[in-house]
């Protein structure tokens, strides 16, 4: 967030320098900096001590001691989590259903989005009723597990992909992007002989990288941190993703509900579990971030342009 | 949002099941409408007899995953199982930590496995006005061993208070023990005693003494407490329990809004009985003293398992595996010659007695598995693997000769040199339970005292042998509530609590005097504290009226 913000405005700073900056200019950016230094500390210092927490031993995490710094080198959790097969079946499933249902939902809500954002469309706001009542209503937990099992897709992939396939607010926000393209566009490729799926395919879409970045990560992070889905519909450990496995394992480490967990290695597992599954979880998802990170600043650029 | 429109469905759904039920007519009771569902079953099963069902049969059943001992599908258990009873299971793999969630919505659905285990009481109640789940007791006439055990230990009277519904019938096969199995008490600092040269308390009083003996070394209180911050009480919540067991009251974690009082066999209040005002007495004693910490009743298990470790306190509530896991370990890391022990749980008032119930978390199953040609066989299956005495072998101790030796009456019982059960043969390196899938909490539990003394350490067998000795106070009679009174007496009683726990901690902390105790009760009144009661009362008069 703060590199985000931080970066439009370089180019504008060295073109002030080129022209002799003020020194009120000169105070105001190293108060900015230091307060902007102050944020990314505020904001890394949490992830710091997690990763700190998860490479510590029971003794000194119990202690309430392990700060910054590993205290006692550990990786018995680490070892433990990352042994199991079972751990790195799970872990390609999370990575399937990610990138499966990412794709899925990417192409159902960008037609839908894309269709709702003509405001000629007869019909428009029934479909966008219909939408928006799934927000405020739901059939119930009892009612979709009900519905999935008899559609025949408790096991497989698809009860994960389909129930979550459109999100509504993300749909409205991509609505809300396509109505902002100039009009002028799609009717100069329309002149130009372009059907709809020639214009949305090389015309819109091109046109809206930043807002389809933005959606495919907030896509990816929501199928990647769920759980309760694949809790839900999977009956099978070889079906669960990750998250489901990490989360069997926090509860069972730290509820300690039975004298197998009561050793050494036990209290081990329970202390650092939670920051070792952080890591575990958090890491691949946050490794994304920054190759998409070039879209959003385009999007802001593209944003300043047009203002 | 989740919450309210299950509940909304299930109620749905019960109507639907009634309707259904009607419509059935009540010709099924018992075993002689069960002739189409013999296929596989045994003619003749009996106490002692092993079960093995004439076919292969499968049976689905919900299947707890315990990340203790993750789940495999080709444990020696299943294998061995299956060789023994000709039984295989269909299993649904649930991770533990979600687990009654996962239940509630299959069952909510209709689409649950027959054999549910792992249920605990009064969870199951949420199914049975839908009819999804099997009134169990109506069958139990199919399951030899367990009737065998209910008789011979005496426990009916027990599952009639606890597990029978305002119609009759209990739904949840509870697990059963021969003897109540406790295992909170408080561990006391030996070095210290030995020092001192006192013996170990065997009463609270005898506690006032060994205390103040002690408060001369404490840094500055000799009692720390904990379990401070886990419902029900206002604070050290364990102490509380088991004070509140020597007084014949309830507190702390035992806290429940009803007490049967057995000099005017009436359901009385127990935050307004004598002996709990005694037991406030006691505790601000201690207090006023200053032998026991105030924040005994505030801080966090870390600040008191500090206190105790580092030396500045001696005495603090304990089990077995706090007491080897926390207590010892950080006494031996951070106080050169420091020891512990468990001490058997002190006596009041009520002498050498205890309370408790023998009943275990246990099975439901499926309304559906009753149309099932297998029934009665599933029934004898379930009968023989969770309450016969070779069943409980198999699922606690495994294969004789292979992964134990010795037999379970003389004591002789000890796993196999190769294998390892929470460190009772520490030179093992097979797990009993992450590599054999024996001791599986979905299987093994409950079972005879004999039994249950197998998995105890020599030091824990000792405690146990020690509070063998008590005797069992009787439980307090079936009051089932309807629907309607559990609601309102669940209102009142959240309110009568919230007021007893902060009142409690104010007499125990001195910060108001015990001479207040007649306008503390008349505040409680004004809380509806006899309406409450009276409604227990009406219940348990009813349920004696009707079943009893």
């Amino acid at each position: 967030m703060v590199t985000v913000a931080a970066r439009p405005r370089a180019p504008q700073a060295r073109r002030r320098r080129g022209v002799q900056a003020t020194r009120g200019y000169r105070v105001f950016q190293v108060v900015n900096g230091v307060i902007l230094a102050g944020v990314l500390v505020l904001t890394l210092l949490p992830f710091v001590n997690i990763i700190s927490r998860s490479f510590s031993s029971e003794k000194y995490i119990d202690a309430g001691r392990v700060s910054f710094w590993p205290r006692g080198f550990n990786i018995t959790t680490y070892r433990k989590v990352m042994s199991d097969p079972l751990f790195w079946i799970n872990y390609k499933n999370t990575v399937i259903y990610t990138v499966g249902a990412t794709l899925v939902a990417m192409v159902l809500t960008t037609c839908y989005a894309y269709v709702l954002s003509k405001k000629h469309l007869r019909g428009r706001g029934v479909l966008i009723g219909i939408a928006l009542f799934t927000m405020f209503f739901t059939g119930g937990l009892i009612p979709n597990y009900v519905l999935v099992n008899s559609l025949g897709l408790r096991n497989t992939i698809w009860a994960i992909v389909l129930p979550n396939a459109i999100n509504v607010f993300y749909l409205l926000v991509m609505k809300a992007f396509f109505e902002s393209l100039p009009l002028e566009l799609e009717e100069a490729a329309a002149v130009d002989g372009s059907n709809t799926y020639r214009t949305l395919l090389w015309i819109v879409l091109p046109l809206s990288k930043a807002v389809l970045a933005t959606m495919v990560l907030f896509y990816a992070v929501l199928f990647w941190n769920s759980w309760f889905t694949a809790f839900l519909y999977m009956d099978r450990q070889e079906l669960f993703p990750a998250t489901v496995y990490l989360r069997n394992m926090i509860v069972g480490a730290t509820t300690g509900s039975d004298n197998a967990s009561s050793s050494d290695f036990g209290l081990q597992v329970g202390a650092n579990i939670r920051a070792v599954t952080v890591v575990l979880t958090a890491l691949p998802i946050m490794l994304v971030y920054p190759f998409i990170q070039r879209y959003f600043v385009s999007g802001v650029m593209l944003g300043a342009v047009k203002g | 949002m989740t919450q309210l429109s299950r509940r909304e469905l299930l109620g749905a759904l019960g109507g639907v099941a009634a309707f259904a039920l009607v419509g059935c007519g009540s010709s099924d009771n018992g075993n002689q409408s069960l002739g189409d569902k013999r296929v596989g079953a045994m003619d003749k099963f009996g106490v002692g007899d092993q079960f093995k069902a004439t076919e292969p049969l499968t049976f689905s059943i919900a299947m707890l995953d315990n990340p203790g001992y993750p789940y495999k599908a080709d444990w020696e258990f299943f294998t061995e199982l299956t060789k023994r009873t000709n039984v295989k299971f269909n299993p649904t793999v649930i991770p533990l930590s979600d687990y009654n969630q996962k239940r509630d919505v299959m069952v909510g659905a209709g689409n649950a496995p027959f054999i549910i285990p792992k249920t605990y009481h009064p969870s199951e109640e949420a199914y049975i006005a839908g009819g999804a789940i099997l009134p169990v007791s109506d069958y139990v006439d199919l399951m030899p061993n367990f009737q065998d055990k209910v008789k011979k230990w005496g426990i009916q009277a027990e599952i009639d208070a606890q597990l029978k519904q305002d119609d009759g019938k209990y739904y949840l096969l509870p697990g059963i023990h021969e003897d109540v199995w406790l295992d909170y008490s408080i561990a006391i600092r030996t070095d210290i005693l030995t020092k001192l040269g006192v013996q170990a308390p065997t009463t609270w009083d005898e506690l006032t003494t060994v205390l103040t003996a002690m408060k001369p070394m404490a840094k500055p209180y000799p009692l720390s407490d904990r379990w401070s911050t886990t419902p029900e009480g206002p604070g050290a919540n364990c102490l509380l329990a088991h004070l509140s067991d020597a007084y014949d009251t309830r507190a702390g974690w035992d806290w429940q809004p009803y007490h049967w009082d057995t000099n005017t066999s009436k359901f009385v209040f127990p935050g307004a009985q004598d002996n709990y005002k005694a037991l406030l007495a006691y505790l601000n004693s201690l207090v006023s003293q200053k032998l026991m910490d105030p924040e005994s009743f505030t801080q966090q298990d870390d600040q008191a398992k500090q206190k105790f470790g580092t030396g500045k306190a001696f005495v603090i509530s304990a089990n077995a595996q706090e007491l080897v896991n926390a207590y010892r370990k950080d006494l031996t890391a951070q106080v050169p010659g420091g020891t512990v022990t468990k001490i058997p749980r002190l006596m009041g008032p009520m002498g050498a007695t205890k309370r408790g119930t023998r009943l275990e978390n246990g099975i439901i199953i499926s309304s559906k598995a009753k149309d099932s040609k297998n029934f009665v066989a599933m029934m004898q299956f379930i009968d023989w693997l969770w309450y016969s005495d070779a069943g409980q072998l198999l699922a606690k101790w495994g294969i004789q000769g292979q992964t134990f030796t010795g037999n379970v009456d003389d004591g002789s019982l000890k796993l196999a040199s190769d294998v390892d059960w929470a460190g009772l043969n520490p030179t093992g390196t097979k797990k009993l339970n992450v590599d054999y899938g024996f001791f599986n909490g979905v299987f093994a539990y409950g079972g005879s005292t004999k039994f249950l003394d197998t998995q105890f350490t020599p030091e824990e067998k000792q405690f146990q042998d020690a509070m063998a000795q008590r005797k069992l106070r009787p439980s307090e009679p079936a009051h089932p509530l309807t629907a309607d009174e559990r609601e309102q007496t669940t209102l009142w009683a959240t309110a009568l609590k919230d007021h007893v726990n902060q009142q409690s901690l104010k007499f125990i902390l001195g910060q108001r005097p015990l001479t207040e105790w007649d306008t503390y009760v008349s505040e409680l009144k004004g809380k509806n504290m006899d309406q409450l009661i009276d409604v227990h009362n009406k219940a348990a008069d009813r349920f004696k009226k009707n079943h009893g």
